[in-house]
């Protein structure tokens, strides 16, 4: 039966569906959970400066680990994910010329969307990481958050071109959702992907609302005044962690036997909540 | 969604009490495989209740295009005039159908006294109007689509089928192996393998059977593996059809655009078996990581 044998010649041949199926699920874990985070995360801007320089410290705690965490979480999954994206676009003839179905509309959308998102993040990480600094980007400080996006995309078409971006991503995950469910046999029947298009209905629009209400948000921050809050955040910081170090040296010879008797019984992760104890004696 | 069931459902003559006194066909040709197609115009009398193949019956009766000129009569596949025998698929009106279903009438309403006629454009062209359909059946040997019963000895009866596995399996039984749902598909390329100089018929068998083995299945061949998985005789070969369905060219190919399912002539819920072979797959897959 020479025809029911597939011939293995290629790594992606012989490992198709397994590929196939990473792709899908880097797709959801974890580009897209974190893209929920981030667009989340973002949208604190509607609570202040002070709100979103707080969630932004938060994820710059992780201090050296983090481009270590960037690239293994979200950069190298994503990375694949668009390679894959670009070879499956490549595969396909959309034709809704001829065939103007639902399904078809959709089946394109999620191609052109793809390839929207490629293009926005590949733009977005420039602008504001700080990766993009040796082109002229970079413009983020992760010190004066709010303001520092507020100047970055405060110009128009900045602005505009922020939310295609958001829209053409947040679609594209709430429809890849959908078409994932079909992919893995979570939803079988044709009533059940009915009721999943409700699911990616209200994913994509709690979403589209995160992602649009962050960038109305970070527009409309007063840039002088979030600076202030911003400075005064990074000083409290920056004394905290100067006033930690003189405060240990001073203590450092009255303190021995304590510090030896703490650290006999304290394990190594617990010195942060020492800190924070000492932050608020200090707040005192 | 226009199936052949809306389209038999067609409304009486006298609805179309001004209708023309004559057919504009446009024909897309080709005199033989890779020859260069052409447009060709054809005018035959209206008739009511006419289908594309009495219009293709007409159309070899005179044999005359448009201007007059003599031509050779357009070739077409069509064997049992009721949708059953699968052989009748075309382009018309730029739109994937079968032509004995397809009645005039009801193609007016999109084009008003003109039809247009294309062959398949996922299958290689033998003559006009007729492809090589052989990738549609080359698919179903893929994936086993049949009991494997190759003795003639007594086996006793089969297990028994519940009224409602029955219920369940009877649509995807009804496939006739048209190639709509290919045709409609834009995950399924079309493969045309041509022979090359000095090659022998059996080396250009073996390369079209290879770049055939290596590309999509295709809708139809998916539909039919859970057809047979979920059938208690079949299912005993369920894994090399599970192998078949996850090997390159299986149903990762699939991009949900849900086309298959919306322009198949007998309305078979080819997305419900993609859907239900993804299961299959994801549980297969996980299953054979774990028992190797
Ligand atoms: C960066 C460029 C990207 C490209 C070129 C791309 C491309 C694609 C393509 C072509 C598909 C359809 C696959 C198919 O149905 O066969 C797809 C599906 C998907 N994409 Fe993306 N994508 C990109 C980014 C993203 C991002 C940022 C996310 C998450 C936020 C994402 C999440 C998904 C999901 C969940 C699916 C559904 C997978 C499935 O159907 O099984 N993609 N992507
Ligand atoms: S599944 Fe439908 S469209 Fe596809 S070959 Fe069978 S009958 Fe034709
Ligand atoms: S659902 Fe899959 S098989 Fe059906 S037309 Fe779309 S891509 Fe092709
Ligand atoms: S002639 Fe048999 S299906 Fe049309």
């Amino acid at each position: 039966m020479a025809t029911t044998s597939i011939p293995e010649d290629s790594f992606l041949g012989r490992h198709q569906f397994l590929l196939y199926r990473l792709f899908s699920l880097a797709g959801f874990i974890p580009v897209g959970a974190f893209l929920i985070v981030h667009l989340l995360t973002n949208a604190s801007v509607l609570g202040g400066a002070a709100a979103f320089q707080s969630r932004v410290d938060l994820i710059h705690s992780l201090g050296p680990l983090l481009p270590a965490v960037e690239w293994i979480f979200i950069f190298i999954p994503m990375l694949f994910h668009a390679v894959m994206g670009f070879v499956i676009i490549a595969t396909g003839v959309p034709n809704i010329g001829s065939y103007s179905y639902q399904g078809n509309v959709r089946y394109t959308l999620q191609r052109a969307t793809g390839m929207i998102a490629f293009a926005f993040i590949l733009w977005h990480i420039t602008q504001l990481h700080w990766m993009g600094a040796p082109v002229g980007g970079g413009q983020f400080d992760p010190h004066h958050a709010a303001s520092s996006a507020a100047v970055a995309l405060k110009p128009v078409a900045i602005t505009l071109l922020y939310a295609t971006g958001i829209i053409a991503t947040v679609y594209h995950f709430a429809n890849g959702l959908w078409s994932m469910g079909i992919t893995w046999g979570i939803w079988t029947s044709p009533a059940a992907m009915q009721r999943a298009n409700w699911l990616s209905l209200f994913v994509g629009i709690g979403l589209g609302a995160a992602g649009l209400g962050a960038l109305g948000g970070m527009r409309s921050i007063d840039v002088e005044k979030a600076k202030e809050i911003e400075t005064r955040m990074y000083k409290a910081r920056q004394m905290l962690d100067g006033g930690i170090s003189a405060e240990a040296q001073q203590h450092s010879a009255h303190a021995v036997s304590l510090s030896r008797e703490s650290s006999s019984v304290m394990p190594a992760g617990s010195t942060s909540s020492a800190n924070k104890e000492k932050r608020s004696k200090k707040k005192d | 969604m226009i199936t052949a069931s809306t389209l038999l459902n067609s409304e009486t003559i006298a609805e179309h009490e001004q209708s023309p006194q004559e057919i504009r066909v446009r024909v897309l040709r080709q005199d033989a495989p890779g020859e260069e197609s052409y447009w060709q115009q054809f005018a035959i009398p209206y008739e009511p209740n006419m289908n594309v193949i009495s219009v293709l019956q007409r159309i070899a009766a005179i044999s005359k295009a448009q201007d007059g000129r003599k031509v050779a009569p357009v070739a077409w596949d069509c064997a049992c005039l009721e949708e059953i025998c699968g052989s009748c698929a075309m382009l018309i009106n730029g739109r994937v159908r079968m032509a004995c279903s397809s009645l005039v009438d009801n193609l007016f309403k999109e084009t008003p006294g003109e039809i247009e006629l294309r062959p398949l454009t996922k299958f290689p062209v033998v003559r006009d109007l007729s492809v090589d359909r052989e990738r549609i059946f080359h698919s179903l040997q893929r994936v086993k689509a049949w009991v494997p019963v190759d003795d003639s000895y007594d086996h006793g009866p089969g297990p028994r089928i519940s009224p409602e596995e029955q219920e369940d399996a009877y649509p995807l039984t009804t496939c006739i192996s048209c190639g709509c749902c290919m045709e409609a598909c834009p995950q399924f390329n079309k493969i045309e393998v041509v022979q090359r100089e000095e090659e022998s018929d059996e080396e250009l068998e073996s390369r079209k059977q290879s770049a055939y083995d290596q590309q999509f299945l295709g809708p139809h061949a998916i539909s039919q593996a859970v057809r047979f998985n979920s059938h208690p005789t079949g299912s005993m070969n369920a894994d090399e059809r599970m192998q078949s369905l996850t090997g390159q060219g299986g149903i990762q190919m699939c991009g949900n655009a849900q086309n298959c399912v919306a322009v198949c002539p007998k309305s078979i819920p080819l997305t419900r078996s993609i859907a239900r072979a993804g299961r299959a797959a994801t549980v297969w897959a996980i299953k054979k990581f774990f028992d190797r």
